[in-house]
This record gives structure tokens, C-alpha cells and sequence, in this order.
């Protein structure tokens, strides 16, 4: 009878330790950061310049956007592969919609709107046709990455001038406009994950689907709103990559669905479903982010560098899952 | 009738196993108490009890899953002489073999494949498929399945299954096959073909242990029931010779006549109404009314289709014919979401499973069912959540260190406290509640007993569902007996009589 115990009068210990191993996974990821930081900063020239902290945030805005969505994804018990040809689709739908000459404010919601809905394409069949969400997104990543490339012929679609693109890649106060939206979606995500009934259904149909259900949650309609979401959000990094390039690319964004699920991973979400945070996933960002960066600097064999981000990647879950379980026994 | 006959043309034949004065104590429990019992070859002993009379203690002794303090276990012949886990092997050994309730075979895999399931037949590695396969049919066939054995499990009838289940225990060549409810799941004409397998079974000289609580079933094959309370064997009867009054009252002693009486406050105004509901293979026309402010109860045995008859209500299972009638309207369309709009809500049998999310605290699983009523402006306030989940917490006595407590580390009364708390948080008034009460301590028990009468005080009207037949009396006060897919037989408190009430759950008409 723990529980009882635990009511009893020295409550003021218990009520910390749960807190405490509550941040666990939180505090050991921190403390990986700072040994990245070490290891960098002392073997890699020019890892601690402004220039490269700044590069860092830009990098991360890549992953962090798409990342915040798939953490509400994988929370729910659901995966989604598709962010990396999404990304590239969308950049090439609006490289396309800017030449015919749509106003760009319009083109940008367009763009967004285009996402939502390829994702929540995913989502319905998930929901209402119980197609496994692994296999609704491999669909997508396929056709998605095969129409862009069909239509572009893999050559970038050029945006012309245009300032208001070229003014999302213009640093303010020398931060990239991509490093803040990223800064303020998370707000918003970290926001909507813990305060809202529409965050905690998420939760709760990750944690048990069937005890969702019957308390009367909508358990179809929000698996379509999360992917429709990662969508919009696979669509927000779509912009972002084309006013960075200028132009539309059918092969850009590759791979990045697997950074994207390694740093929710990393930032100690369950893939089983019921369990994660925002602030996790916001580390893991960093993690993978900074590995990247890192490893480039080291001057390492590109080839090669796959091989140690593969190995940290792991490492880092593994270290992860023995701290939160020492952390448990103690 | 053949079956029978069959039966009774074997002799009684040599002892295959028996318990001599076998007592086991757990902690704070005396599960078995000087037990004696003996089953013959070619013999289905029939054993009957109500839950925690014993019976299970029982099997594990005679399977060796269990040591007994004092006494001895013969199996064959001979005392089984080890302990520990060696003790099961030794039984396995000399030919003691269980079917459980629960299934154990592989859906995507043939019929072949399961009765072998990891002990293939092969030749340097490669399955002897034609070889498997015959055998597998031999097997079936004395048990009067007639299936081509490449046939998949997932094809067949919930009967076949346990068939296949029965066959591949036989493959080892048992002499005692002791079958655990082998019929709940199965609907009357589907438990047919079971009963006749298990015919065959003692046919061939194999001793037989038969737990039921369907007394037609028990009349048919077996010729003497064994009787369980308290850990001890009652009695030992002539199954022909005994009525099912008398065994019933065997089966609960005579503490059963202390009847309660309870405060009804139901209403005349009837707030749900179900006429000739019928659902395949299950419920063939079930009728009854609930009024505004009673508890009623739905008793039946395991599998008499009580959790579908909930689910009907409630829409999350398709029903054949019948309508329901909602404050005398009839439902057109009885989606889950549009039931819980008319103010009803649902307790799922199976709490870990449907009930709970174990991760989330006590105050996101009982409020879950209503968020708007905690939230300002579309956010959650912190401060109506726990004064919302505080007063769930008190008002249902759940023992919790904190609101926010993972709801997975309580213990399973706690849990169905909140699982009913998340209800009475939305506000319903109609509570249809499938067997609250299953897997909960006794103290918890009580506490649940209370609450729903206190709920039911309050104006609101609660279906209860159980297969403990005792805690009927204590909570309803209205019963109503579900049997051969209709209800049978309605008791009114005070007269709520225990031992009626099981003579009409497990009677044969």
C-alpha cells in the first residue's frame, strides 16, 4: 500500500521525487547537450562562433517544425514517414503558384492549406479505414516525392524576385526568421499539448484508444486533425526551405522524416504512444541538430558521419531509457 | 440420448488422480481445506462452485502448479513426489492436461500448424507438412470435427476453436483432461458440439474434470458433480438423482438467507426502455424496463451475452431487431456519442483494457469524459481540474496521494472508482455499470456497493451487471435473470433470494 504511505504526513518528500524523475529524461538530455557543447567546441574550429550558433538555430528550424507535430503523432500511438517529400512537394507547389503570379500572403496560406490536406489524406485513411498510419504515410512519401519529381523533372523551380520570400530568410537582430516561427510554434505546441482537451485526448487514445473512446472523446476526428497539423506544418518548413533556396526543389528535404522521428525519439517519446513532452522533443531537436553541425565541422568523411550519428542516435536513446529507469528503482 | 449413453457405458475404471486431505493456506486465505477427491478413467466428473470456492486451487494441485501445505496429490498411481516447477512437469509427465477459458491459438497460422504449435514434425529442419497435416486430421476426427487441416484458425467458429483447442491436448495421450467453462464463450447450439467432444473424450478412457455452471451441459455428460464452498469439498452427488435447488444450495451454505433490505427510491417514470432486442447468437428477445432512481440488476452466467446487451444500449454494437426507448422515445440512432448526449454512460467489463488510461493521472482519466466543464475559453484551467477531480476523488472514496497520480499504479478498486467517478463527472443519469466490482478487494467492494446506492439516491438510474450472484441482494433492487438469450426470471427486493436467483442462472428449462 505505497499509495497510503504516501498520504501519510511526510507527503512534502514524496511530492518532490516524482517531479524530479518526472524531468528525468528532460535533465539527462541537458546534460547530453553540454557534452556535446565540450566535445565540440574543443575539437571542432569555429563550432562556438555567432555564425555557427546561428547556422545551429537555422538547421533546427528544419527538423523543430516538422518535429513539434510528430511528437503529438507519436504520442497518439501513430507514425508519420512522409515529412520529407511533403516538405519538398509544397516547396515546389508554391515555387509554382509564386510564378503564376498569386499573391505571395495568398500563395503561403495555399501552400499550408495544400499540406493540411494531403496530410489529413493520411489521417482519414487511418481513422476511418483503419489502413496503419506507417503505411497511409509511405503512400504519401512515395506519390509525393514521384509528383514532384514527375513535374519539375528533379530540376529547381526558380521564384524569380521576390521580397517578401526573401525577406523570411533575412536574420532580424541576427536571428534567421526560421529559428523564431520555430521558437514560437513550440510555444504554441508545448501550449496546446498540456492545456487544451484537444492535447490531452491525444494523450490519452496514445495511452489507451479503447478507454478514449468510451469516455465519449472523438477518437476519429483527432487522429485526422494530428495529421492534418503535421501537414501544415511539413507545408511551413516547405516556405521556409524556398525562401533558403529560392526556388522550389523536388529532391530537397531527403531523409528528413528519419531525423525528424529520431530527434522525437531521442527527446524520450514513447513510439508506443501515451507518453512525451514538447520540451523532449525541442532537446532532441538540438541533439540531432547539433551532431549534424558538429560532425561537419570535424571535417569527417560525409559517408561516415552517417555511421557516427546513427551510433549516437542510439546511444543517446539507450543512456535515455537506463537514466529514467535508475531514476524509477531509486 | 447417444452422448449420454455413451458416458454411462464405461465403468467406473481405475483411479487416474486424486487429492487425500489436501489443505493450502495463502496468505490470509485458507484455499483449500482438507480436500479429498478422486476421478476415475472414462469418468467426467462435473465440479461446481461459485468464485473462490476453490475449484481453480484445486486444478493447480492436481496440474502440480501448486504444493499442497498438508496432503498428498496422486496422479496415476503414484504421489507427485517434487515441488516447485518441477512438479508441474512431473504431472505433465504422467498425463495431467488443462484447457483454459482463454484461447491460446495463433489466428493467421493453419489448423495443422496450432495442434503442433512448436513441436512441428520435422526432417532436418523442414516441416513435414503432409505428414502434420494427416495427423492433425486424425486428431479432429475423434473429436467429430470434420476440417481440412491447411484450414486457417481465423476462419473458424468460436466451437471449432475450443475443439482445436481439446484436440491438441489430446495429442500428448492425457488421462486426465481437465476443461475450465469450455462452453462460456459458446452460444447453446455451438456448445453442443463441445459436449459431444467431451463425450468422445471420456469414451476412450480418459478421466474427465468438467467446471460448469450450466447444469443442462452437466446433466447430459456428467453423472456425479462434485460441490466446492469455502475451500472444502461440500459434497460429491448423483447429478440425475440431485435437483438443481439442492445443488445450488450446496454451492452457497446457508449464509444465503440472511436477505437485505434496501431503500428503494426508484420512481414510476421508466427513463430506458428495450423491447425484443435481438442480437445473434446471443440474445434472441430481450425486454425490460428501468425507472428513474433504481438499481438493476442483470445477472447471468459468464458469456449469456449481459456485456453485448450493454453494448446495444449504448450503440457500440450493432443489434438485429428491438427498439429502446429513451424517456418513453424511441432511438433511431444509438451512437455512442448520441447516448452520452442523452445522459448515459458506461463501465466496460474489462477495466484495464477499455477502462483506463494508465499513464494519465486519476484527474485526466475522470474528467477525460467531460473537458469543456474544466477549461475557460477553450483551455483547461489548472485550478477547475483539480477542484473537479478533488471532489470526484472525495466523493467516490478513491485513495490517490495526489490528483495527478498515474491512475495505473492504483489498485483495481481505486481505478473502478474513477472509472465510475468519470461519470458521475459528466452528469449522467443513466449508468450502465458491467461487472464493477470484478477484480477488486473486498473492503473496495463494499465501498462500490455504497456508492452506487448513494448514486441511485441522488435520482439516477444504474444497470448492474455481475456473475457474483451474492452481491446482488446488497445493491439491487430489481434482478433480472439472463438465460438462453432472454430474461428469464425478475426477483424484487427484500425477496432477492440468493440461492433462486442461481437456480435460475444455471437451470436447464
Amino acid at each position: 500500500m505505497t499509495l497510503e504511505q504516501a498520504s501519510a504526513p511526510a507527503s512534502a518528500a514524496v511530492k518532490r521525487r516524482p517531479r524530479f524523475t518526472q524531468h528525468m529524461n528532460e535533465l539527462s538530455l541537458f546534460a547530453a547537450i553540454v557534452v556535446l557543447y565540450a566535445v565540440f567546441g574543443t575539437m571542432a574550429g569555429g563550432f562556438l562562433s555567432f555564425n555557427n550558433q546561428i547556422n545551429i538555430l537555422r538547421d533546427a528550424a528544419t527538423i523543430g517544425i516538422a518535429a513539434w507535430a510528430a511528437t503529438l503523432i507519436i504520442i497518439a500511438g501513430e507514425i508519420d514517414v512522409s515529412v520529407g517529400p511533403m516538405v519538398a512537394f509544397i516547396s515546389v507547389a508554391l515555387a509554382y503558384l509564386l510564378q503564376w503570379h498569386v499573391p505571395t500572403p495568398l500563395a503561403f496560406v495555399l501552400a499550408i492549406a495544400i499540406g493540411a490536406v494531403l496530410g489529413s489524406i493520411a489521417g482519414v485513411l487511418r481513422a476511418y479505414f483503419d489502413i496503419p498510419s506507417f503505411v497511409a504515410t509511405l503512400g504519401l512519401w512515395s506519390a509525393l516525392r514521384g509528383i514532384a519529381l514527375f513535374v519539375t523533372d528533379a530540376l529547381p523551380v526558380s521564384i524569380g524576385r521576390n521580397d517578401m520570400v526573401d525577406a523570411l530568410d533575412r536574420s532580424v537582430a541576427g536571428v534567421p526568421p526560421a529559428a523564431i516561427i520555430m521558437l514560437v510554434l513550440f510555444v504554441i505546441f508545448a501550449f496546446i499539448s498540456r492545456k487544451t482537451a484537444f492535447g490531452r485526448s491525444i494523450f490519452a487514445i496514445g495511452g489507451n484508444p479503447h478507454a478514449a473512446f468510451l469516455s465519449g472523446i472523438n477518437v476519429r476526428r483527432i487522429r485526422v486533425a494530428i495529421f492534418a497539423i503535421a501537414g501544415a506544418m511539413a507545408a511551413i518548413t516547405g516556405i521556409l526551405l524556398v525562401s533558403r533556396l529560392g526556388s522550389g526543389n523536388a529532391t530537397a528535404a531527403n531523409g528528413l522524416e528519419f531525423d525528424v522521428i529520431a530527434a522525437v525519439v531521442v527527446g524520450g517519446t514513447s513510439l508506443s504512444g501515451g507518453r512525451g513532452s514538447m520540451l523532449g522533443t525541442l532537446l532532441g531537436v538540438l541533439v540531432i541538430t547539433l551532431i549534424g553541425n558538429g560532425l561537419v565541422l570535424l571535417g569527417i568523411n560525409p559517408f561516415f558521419q552517417q555511421v557516427v550519428r546513427g551510433v549516437i542516435i542510439v546511444a543517446a536513446v539507450l543512456a535515455n531509457i537506463q537514466a529514467i529507469k535508475r531514476s524509477r528503482v531509486a | 440420448m447417444s452422448t449420454a449413453a455413451a458416458t454411462q457405458g464405461v465403468s467406473a475404471g481405475t483411479i487416474v488422480a486424486s487429492l487425500q486431505n489436501c489443505t493450502k493456506r495463502y496468505p490470509g486465505v485458507l484455499a483449500l481445506d482438507g480436500a479429498s477427491f478422486q476421478v476415475a478413467a472414462g469418468e467426467v466428473r462435473a465440479l461446481l462452485g461459485k468464485n473462490g470456492a476453490g475449484k481453480s486451487t484445486l486444478i493447480r494441485m492436481l496440474t502440480g502448479a501448486e504444493t499442497p501445505d498438508t496432503g498428498e496429490v496422486e496422479i496415476d498411481g503414484r504421489p507427485l513426489a517434487h515441488s516447485g516447477s518441477v512438479r508441474a512437469a512431473e504431472a505433465y509427465g504422467r498425463g495431467v492436461r488443462v484447457v483454459y477459458q482463454e484461447l491460446s491459438l495463433v489466428p493467421g497460422m493453419t489448423l495443422a500448424e496450432n495442434l503442433f504449435l512448436g513441436r512441428w514434425p520435422t526432417g532436418a529442419g523442414v516441416i513435414k507438412g503432409r505428414q502434420m497435416e494427416a495427423e492433425a486430421e486424425a486428431a479432429l476426427k475423434r473429436l467429430g470435427l470434420d476440417l481440412p487441416a491447411n484450414r486457417l484458425v481465423a476462419g473458424l467458429s468460436p466451437a471449432e476453436r475450443q475443439l482445436v483447442e481439446i484436440a491438441r491436448v489430446l495429442l500428448g495421450k492425457p488421462k486426465l483432461v481437465i476443461l475450465d467453462e469450455p462452453t462460456s464463450s459458446l452460444a447453446a447450439a455451438e456448445a453442443e458440439k463441445v459436449i459431444e467432444a467431451v463425450a468422445r473424450i471420456a469414451a476412450e478412457g480418459i478421466g474427465v474434470i468438467y467446471v460448469s455452471h450450466r447444469m443442462n451441459e452437466i446433466r447430459r455428460i456428467a453423472r456425479s458433480a462434485t460441490i466446492m464452498r469455502d475451500g472444502r469439498i461440500i459434497d460429491t452427488v448423483d447429478v440425475a438423482g440431485a435437483d438443481t435447488r439442492e445443488i445450488v444450495r450446496l454451492m452457497l451454505g446457508a449464509e444465503a438467507d440472511a436477505a437485505t433490505a434496501l431503500t428503494s427510491r426508484a420512481r414510476e417514470k421508466v427513463v430506458l426502455e428495450v423491447k425484443d432486442l435481438s442480437l445473434p447468437p446471443k440474445l434472441s428477445s430481450v425486454s425490460f424496463k428501468l425507472h428513474e432512481g433504481e438499481v438493476l440488476g442483470i445477472a447471468g452466467l459468464l458469456g449469456t451475452g449481459r456485456t453485448e446487451l450493454l453494448q446495444a444500449i449504448m450503440g457500440v454494437r450493432d443489434f438485429k431487431a428491438g427498439t429502446i426507448n429513451v424517456d418513453g422515445a424511441p432511438v433511431r440512432k444509438p451512437g455512442y456519442h448520441a447516448m452520452m448526449k442523452r445522459g448515459f454512460g458506461y463501465t466496460p467489463e474489462n477495466r484495464k483494457d477499455e477502462g483506463i488510461v494508465p499513464l494519465l493521472g486519476v484527474d485526466e482519466n475522470a474528467l477525460m469524459t467531460d473537458f469543456p466543464a474544466v477549461s475557460s475559453g477553450g483551455i483547461l484551467s489548472s485550478s477547475k481540474i483539480s477542484a473537479a477531480a478533488r471532489a470526484v476523488i472525495e466523493r467516490l472514496h478513491v485513495k490517490a496521494a495526489r490528483t495527478d497520480t498515474p491512475i495505473g499504479t492504483l489498485s483495481g478498486g481505486n481505478q473502478q472508482k474513477v472509472v465510475i467517478g468519470r461519470w458521475v463527472h459528466a452528469g449522467s443519469r443513466v449508468l450502465l455499470l458491467d461487472e464493477p466490482t470484478r477484480g477488486v478487494d473486498v473492503e473496495a467492494k463494499a465501498q462500490i456497493y455504497a456508492i452506487i446506492r448513494d448514486l441511485a439516491a441522488e435520482g439516477r438510474s444504474i444497470i448492474f451487471v455481475s456473475s457474483e450472484i451474492e452481491e446482488l441482494p446488497l445493491v439491487c433492487d430489481r434482478v433480472l435473470v439472463l438465460r438462453d438469450g432472454e430474461l428469464q426470471e425478475e426477483f424484487t427486493s427484500p425477496n432477492i433470494d440468493q440461492d433462486a436467483v442461481m437456480a435460475a442462472c444455471i437451470t436447464s428449462h
